[in-house]
């Protein structure tokens, strides 16, 4: 409660991005200090009670500040894995400890975390000496420095069930999977005849395919914001240099060729805006739309993520390809985001899917 | 914003009208008539509408409309789903002509035509020129006062739909010597002024909308003035931009509506529906077509709340003009051979029109005219990014 209206949105942006702008290495501490870890867990765990429109907002000034710090692993995945699942004394003990930054969660909900067709990576198994888990997921994120991981997984009955693992358990290993883009953490995470106990395996609150798919769903959406992020941050930043920068005599902003790539940037992000608050909306609030919108905003922004940080790049010129100028980093993000939780032409493959039903009248 | 359940009741209401009041048979029943068939269907739909209140929604209401814009936006987007004829005579007279006088126009102009336009005045914009395209403001047509009246002479380009008009808004030059956009006037001119000779101009898809208006010797009475004298520049971009959002909105909730609807009945029926290529190519239309929508409601609401950005309306007409003609390319390159057969569309029907030759063809009526892609590109530079301007000659 009390995140309802606009101004209050806006103010809480503004602190967002000013605390990010300032700490772009934001850890799991600071993170939970801030009270982004919880936004979404009940006041009852010290959460704040909010909604995945505060988490969006988040996200999108983690992408503007190209900012780390397990916000993805804990927020995104972590907070939205515990609320779906069925309340027990140990899933609310985990979703404090997540809310107060005492522990590092990651969550592995697919097999490579580009493919989203809600397929478990992992499966217990019920053998004489009790529930034993394997599989293997990579690109994990966040996972590397975690301490508990919830894993999804089918259990013996091959119903998707969220198994909680602690980082140091036998038979679990965690590799690092270093990336071009440096401000991302990932992990491989493979599970070999791994002890689980009863109390570990959590069900989800209901129909468990649909809570992955919306898990699946608003993973991809928070990437689409994260992606916003990074393109206005991009923007922003051209505009400033094309309005300094001379060159024959004037500011290189006052030449078409420059000032209409500027309008062009502009344009995509206008575009994407109302579809990634369209997304974000629908995961808020639930319903049948939720697939398809965030395979839209999901296939928009984070194409137009990568133009517009490449055509930043370009503007900037020569100073633009140096590691000084910091460009590279949003353009590596960008480029990263594109393909985690589904490519674009993976989302539009799953937008092309509803064209084949019968007749589309939505409206009769 | 309308509590839910109002505007499920407005949204049924709207529906039922449009299922009773929308001739199935439009489509073919306007394919290749003649020009007075056109002119006279337009007008019936027009009252049709004004019967049910929704000829002038976003007028205020003292002057017939009133409605909310959240009713507004259902209104156009239930028209668009059931595939409504488009207004196309009474498109100037009741966005651009109204917003001018509401804007800037006197109470005497207003009370002479408010009412009138509702009940069918056709305008015609007034603007272009041969010099005076992209450089609106280098326009020449001069109006030099003499006594009571304004003596005009000059020659306006690109005046859709001149040969119907009644009434026309004329931007001319009032003052030779000041700096060029500082000595413009706007006015409203009688078409059936002495003087005034309209020829129409055969356009790229072979039809005779667009016109030359010559006007020699004719005399504006003084009355017929906008805004001040020399005030005309101003005027025009205040009522220009502030029509664009609805006007946007209905032409994406068009092309969301029947647009991509035959876009994916033209896959299916080239037996290419399956092909990856093309799917990614319809979910892609799909995605820029609801990002479109969404940016069009997002530039209604602004505006009428008074929030609208500098540069808003120009990247919505911008977008939506490169995306139609992407997607009517599309259509095109789907439609194969057989759609080059199609040598005619019907009247009335919007821009997305499924005979995608010609709407492809028709495509750059929305790329060049009303400020060109380059001309909107160096607006949101400019207004909207803040970029320096471009050095000008002088």
């Amino acid at each position: 409660m009390g995140y309802e209206s606009w101004e209050i949105h806006d103010e809480f942006r503004a602190v967002a991005g000013d605390l990010l702008a300032k700490h772009p290495d934001a850890d799991v501490r600071m993170l939970a200090q801030a009270g982004w870890l919880g936004l979404e867990a009940p006041e009852g765990v010290g959460g704040a009670g909010a909604t995945f429109r505060e988490v969006a907002i988040v996200a999108e000034e983690m992408g503007r500040a190209v900012a780390c710090g397990g916000y993805f692993g804990g927020a995104v995945l972590g907070a939205g894995t515990l609320i779906s699942l069925q309340s027990n004394t140990f899933r609310d003990l985990l979703l404090k400890d997540l809310v107060s930054g005492a522990v590092k969660i990651a969550v592995a909900v697919s097999a490579d975390h580009e493919s989203f067709d809600g397929t478990a990576p992992f499966a217990l198994s019920q053998t004489a000496g009790g529930l034993r888990l394997d599989g293997r997921s990579v690109f994990v994120p966040d996972a590397a420095g975690a301490g508990r991981l919830l894993l999804l997984a089918n259990d013996p009955a091959g119903t998707p069930v969220i198994v909680d693992v602690a980082s140091d358990a036998a038979g679990l290993a965690i590799t690092e999977q270093p990336v071009v883009d440096g401000t991302r953490d990932f992990a491989a995470v493979s599970a070999d005849d791994v002890s689980v106990a009863k109390s570990s395996v959590w069900p989800f609150d209901g129909d468990p395919g649909l809570h992955v798919q919306r898990l699946l769903d608003r993973a991809a959406v928070a990437v689409a914001c994260d992606s916003l992020g990074v393109a206005e941050a991009m923007l922003s930043a051209t505009v400033s240099y094309a309005g300094v920068r001379h060159q024959f005599g004037r500011p290189i902003g006052s030449f078409q060729a420059v000032k209409h790539a500027c309008a062009d940037m502009l344009v995509r992000i206008s575009v994407a805006r109302p579809l990634v608050r369209t997304a974000v909306d629908a995961v808020a609030e639930g319903g049948p739309e939720v697939s398809a919108t965030a395979s839209m905003a999901k296939s928009y922004a984070c194409g137009a993520a990568v133009k517009i940080a490449g055509k930043a790049m370009q503007l900037h010129g020569g100073i633009g390809y140096t590691w000084e100028s910091g460009i590279h980093a949003y353009l590596k993000r960008a480029a990263l985001n594109r393909c985690l939780f589904g490519s674009p032409a993976a989302h539009r493959k799953r937008l092309a899917q509803r064209y084949f039903e019968a007749k589309q009248d939505e409206e009769q | 914003m309308t509590p839910t359940g109002e505007a499920d009741e407005f949204r049924a209401a709207v529906k039922a009208w449009c299922a009773q009041h929308i001739p199935p048979d439009w489509r073919q029943s306007q394919t290749d008539v003649s020009d007075d068939e056109f002119v006279s269907f337009q007008k019936w739909w027009f009252q049709e509408l004004r019967g049910a209140g929704f000829a002038v929604p976003h007028w205020p209401s003292e002057w017939g409309g009133g409605m909310s814009v959240a009713e507004q936006i259902i209104l156009y987007q239930e028209l668009a789903a059931h595939d409504a004829p488009r207004l196309v005579l009474a498109f100037v007279g009741i966005h651009h002509a109204a917003a001018t006088l509401l804007a800037a126009g006197t109470e005497e102009q207003r009370r002479r035509h408010l009412p009138a336009i509702i009940d069918g005045e056709i305008w015609v914009q007034g603007f272009s020129e041969p010099e005076a395209g992209s450089d609106l403001a280098s326009l020449r047509t001069s109006a030099l006062r003499d006594g009571e009246c304004y003596r005009v002479n000059g020659q306006k380009l690109w005046a859709s739909g001149g040969m119907h008009a009644d009434w026309c808004l004329l931007l001319a030059r009032t003052d030779p010597h000041a700096p060029k956009r500082k000595g413009i006037s706007y006015f409203l001119l009688d078409m059936r002024s002495d003087g005034v000779d309209v020829r129409p101009i055969r356009n790229a898809i072979g039809n005779s909308h667009f016109c030359e208006i010559f006007l020699t010797d004719v005399k504006i009475p003084a009355a017929n003035l906008v805004g001040a004298e020399n005030a005309g520049w101003r005027v025009a971009q205040e009522t220009l931009s502030a029509e664009r959002g609805l006007t946007m909105l209905e032409l994406a909730e068009r092309l969301g509506h029947g647009g991509f609807r035959w876009l994916v009945e033209a896959c299916r029926e080239a037996r290419l529906i399956e092909d990856a290529s093309v799917q990614d190519r319809l979910a892609r239309f799909e995605t820029e077509i609801t990002g479109l929508r969404g940016m069009c409601r997002d530039l209604v609401e602004r505006s009428s709340a008074g929030t609208a950005g500098a540069a808003d309306a120009s990247i919505v007409k911008l977008f939506y003009s490169e995306l139609l003609q992407r997607l009517t390319d599309f259509g095109v390159e789907i439609g194969g051979l057989a759609a080059h057969t199609q040598l005619t569309k019907p009247a009335s029907s919007g821009w997305e029109s499924g005979s995608w030759v010609l709407d492809f063809i028709g495509s750059w009526e929305w790329t060049i005219p009303g400020g060109s892609s380059e001309i909107q590109r160096s607006i949101i530079g400019e207004r909207g990014l803040g970029l320096p301007r471009e050095p000008a000659a002088l």
